[in-house]
């Protein structure tokens, strides 16, 4: 085996990663601070992916189509976001963990119905955009630039949610809560709007994350549940509510299943499966959780 | 809790007339059900035991696993290939889905009971899907995306009334068999374990032990429900280990109301039957039950039954479970 295949699987290992990081990172985020595991992150992804595909046919224009309507889906999902923060999980704080999965796997049943019934089951697929339709060549190696654009979006992704998190006061906010809800709410922070804000930012990330996404694959009904798969085991294995965990996470499955895929297809995601078993048995709160009182 | 005007025989007493009641339009029902609403009915029973099965660990060990499907599915496709690839007795196919069941139970079952609350979702999540992984790819063992089809039960077991027949018993006994642990020492030792774990092991009990075995339990009888409806069904696919499958106990017993012994068999026959009226207008079954799910846990706190108990009834919740009263005393109470 030559040494350009290997950087060749590695390279899409760091793409597919990035894209993990996208999702996960909204995912991680929700739960760091609302300690709601929402399940529904992947239909709000999917959700992105065909806002996109609609609103980029709408809007018939050639540079910058795809990224207004990037921009636009993601929105939409911070909107959805809202309401769901307002109507469903701001009911549920005061009730068990299970409630609140149970009510979020409601709404992916009630989001996959919606795009079955608007978009029906067809693989729909937006091109890539401008000016990353061609490959560009890494030590000589031809490489989609598609996923170069994806990578670097994961990366400012991943810089600005970190100044967020440790350089505004927000950030401040946000660290406090996670670590000691009631210490926060007693001097005078407003929890439950912090609640709806993270979960917006979520929900906007979620969209982003599916628009970009469409242009990578295909979009259809499925890539929800397939990708929400993967990225609980990302936070899981770097550690939920942890970005530096959720960043390691994303690049160790993206690898695994690049090199999984190299090695044996149709077992590229029990191989993923595998290492988020033997993390959670050896360290249960992931590489850069802590573990939880 | 019992009313004060409630004594034990007069409890007794109806409990045992409820039963009758029930044994009784269980066993008429061949006759007087159309044959589309008694294969509901069927499918209502082996869902109930399905859901039985998993409540065992939701609401007496507290733990929700979502990766009951699995074993599920593993009892189903043990019986599908003895039946149809090996010829073996029905029977023994029966039995030898149920061991399957348990000793895939007792594997991830190990690694599991390490770990407690949302992480004991996940990892059985992972184990689950890791499951379904292998037997949705491995195609030339098990058929791969394709199934199997043509798993016929023997002789007169063919007719849907007399497998039903089976069905039924199947169910009578797994309830009477859970009935009988969750009352047992060890069914307390359980309850103990997810109200206090920590005194629970200062008492000199290997927690993880105690939970291996209602995993394994657990997992038999979900085998059990999954060989029953394989040769029901006459096929078995992929999808039967996949999570999906492994939501419908756990909304169906949150539903019915995890709190009570008969709450997963409540909540399973209102999904089942929901699903069969609401299929005969619309293919948009998931978009109500979604929003019917919401409904009741905005609602009905303690579910359909819970709720129901609390409201009419004088001999109160069977168990303080899961559940309100739950908050604060158990070892998840940081999820709050």
């Amino acid at each position: 085996m030559s040494l350009d295949i290997l950087f060749n699987q590695f390279m899409s290992g760091i793409a597919r990663g990035a894209l993990l990081f996208l999702v996960a990172s909204g995912l991680s985020l929700t739960f760091g601070v609302l300690r709601v595991l929402n399940f529904a992150h992947g239909s709000l992804y999917m959700l992105g992916g065909f806002l996109c595909y609609t609103i980029w046919g709408h809007l018939l224009l050639p540079l910058f189509g795809f990224y207004i309507a990037t921009i636009l889906s993601a929105l939409i999902m911070a909107a959805s976001g809202l309401v769901i923060e307002l109507f469903v999980l701001r009911r549920l704080y005061h009730r068990g963990w299970p409630e609140q999965l149970l009510a979020t796997y409601a709404l992916i049943l009630i989001i996959t119905d919606l795009v079955k019934w608007r978009w029906g089951g067809e693989f729909l697929s937006v091109p890539r955009p401008k000016p990353f339709t061609g490959a560009v060549f890494l030590f000589d190696f031809p490489f989609p630039a598609y996923n170069l654009f994806v990578i670097g979006l994961g990366v400012a992704l991943a810089v600005f949610l970190w100044w967020l998190v440790y350089r505004t006061h927000l950030g401040d906010i946000i660290r406090a809560a996670a670590h000691d809800r009631e210490m926060v709410a007693a001097l005078g922070i407003p929890i439950p709007w912090l609640f709806t804000w993270i979960f917006v930012l979520g929900a906007f990330i979620a969209g982003l994350s599916g628009a970009v996404a469409a242009p990578f694959g295909a979009v259809a009904l499925g890539m929800d549940i397939e990708i929400i798969v993967e990225c609980f085991a990302v936070v899981v294995i770097g550690g939920m509510g942890s970005l530096p965990g959720t960043l390691l996470g994303s690049f160790i499955v993206g690898q695994v299943y690049s090199f999984g895929i190299m090695y044996k297809p149709e077992l590229a995601l029990a191989f993923i499966f595998m290492v988020m078993a033997v993390v959670l048995i050896i360290r249960p709160w992931g590489i850069f959780g802590r573990p939880e009182r | 809790m019992g009313n004060a005007s409630d004594t034990k025989e007069e409890k007794v007493l109806r409990r045992a007339l409820i039963l009758i009641i029930a044994v009784g339009i269980g066993l008429v029902m061949p006759h007087v059900l159309s044959p589309f609403y008694l294969m509901i009915l069927s499918e209502a029973l082996i869902m109930s035991i399905f859901a039985l099965s998993f409540n065992l660990l939701f609401g007496y060990m507290g733990q929700l696993s979502f990766g009951q499907a699995a074993f599920y599915g593993l009892g189903g496709y043990a019986v599908a290939m003895l039946i149809t690839k090996a010829h073996f007795n029905f029977w023994l196919s029966l039995l030898a889905g149920v061991l399957v069941a348990a000793i895939a139970g007792l594997i991830v079952g190990y690694f599991c009971v390490r770990l407690r609350g949302i992480y004991f979702a996940i990892l059985t999540l992972a184990f689950g899907q890791l499951l379904f992984v292998i037997v949705y790819k491995w195609h030339d063992f098990t058929g791969g995306d394709d199934g199997i089809q043509g798993v016929f039960p023997p002789g007169i077991l063919t007719s849907p009334k007399v497998y039903y027949y089976l069905i039924f018993l199947a169910f009578l006994g797994t309830t009477y068999l859970l009935w009988r642990i969750v009352n047992s020492p060890f069914g307390y030792v359980l309850k103990a374990m997810r109200d206090n774990p920590e005194r629970t092991e200062f008492l000199g009990i290997n927690i993880s032990r105690y939970q291996l075995f209602a995993f394994v339990i657990s997992a038999a009888l979900s085998g059990l429900a999954g060989a029953l409806w394989a040769p029901f069904y006459r096929s078995v696919a992929p999808f039967y280990l996949m999570w999906v499958k492994s939501g419908e106990p756990v909304m169906a017993t949150i539903l019915g109301g995890a709190n009570t012994f008969l709450g997963p068999v409540v909540g399973t026959f209102v999904m089942t039957f929901v699903h069969a009226y609401v299929l005969g207008f619309t293919y948009f079954w998931p978009v109500i039950m979604g929003c019917f799910i919401l409904l009741v846990i905005f609602f009905l706190p303690g579910g359909i039954l819970g709720f129901a108990l609390e409201k009419f009834s004088t001999s109160g919740r069977e168990n303080s479970g899961y559940g309100r009263g739950r908050q604060g005393s158990s070892g998840d109470k940081k999820s709050d």
